[in-house]
């Protein structure tokens, strides 16, 4: 899945470890999250899309 | 829990039953030599596995203080150190039989631990470097 985290947070001039600690996770998963390593379970993903104020299609899409 | 603070207690947790596992080698060690042959000094000399056990149960804690990704991540590692060890010791099973030294149990507890140190290692300094 592509998704726009790294631009959503570097648009907020968050670091990656501030987005970690806004969502309860660690600053790894946050990296891997940008760079596509890893797909986030449905609730992490309803987290990232809340804390954005943006729904998930908008922010995951399908590659 | 932040992951700076749950790295702390996981620290924490796991120093402090290293050194209660100390203390039963050390005392096992002393003490052991003193005791007649028989099941209590076998018990005596096992008696370190109860702190081990209480490290084994904080690294479970510290399993499931993780996160999602570094949960899987961390046990993906496990894994590939279990495959590791597994795919060593059948292979040098196969060694001692042609007239290879024979190893302790303790060389599998290394080998495990350590491949998945390195394993550890080389996996985050890949994912650092992407």
């Amino acid at each position: 899945m592509k998704n726009i985290v790294r631009e959503l947070r570097t648009q907020r001039e968050w670091s990656q470890a501030q987005l970690a600690d806004l969502l309860e996770v660690s600053r790894q998963t946050v990296n891997a999250i940008e760079t596509g390593r890893y797909d986030p379970s449905l609730p992490l993903a309803f987290s990232i899309a809340k804390l954005f104020q943006l729904p998930i299609e908008k922010i995951f899409e399908a590659e | 829990m932040r992951e700076k603070q749950a790295k702390a207690l996981y620290f924490r947790e796991l120093f402090a039953t290293l050194g209660v596992y100390c203390l039963f080698v050390l005392a096992s060690s002393i003490y052991a030599d003193s005791v007649p042959a028989g099941s209590l000094r076998s018990l005596l000399i096992a008696s370190p596995i109860l702190p081990a056990l209480l490290m084994v149960w904080t690294i479970i804690r510290q399993f499931q203080r993780m996160d999602e990704y570094v949960r899987i991540w961390s046990l993906e590692n496990l894994g590939m150190a279990a495959a590791f060890t597994a795919a060593f010791s059948l292979s040098y099973g196969f060694m001692e039989i042609t007239g290879f030294p024979r190893l302790s149990m303790f060389a599998t507890w290394s080998l495990i631990m350590g491949s998945w140190g390195v394993i550890t290692c080389l996996r985050s300094w890949k994912e650092k470097s992407q």
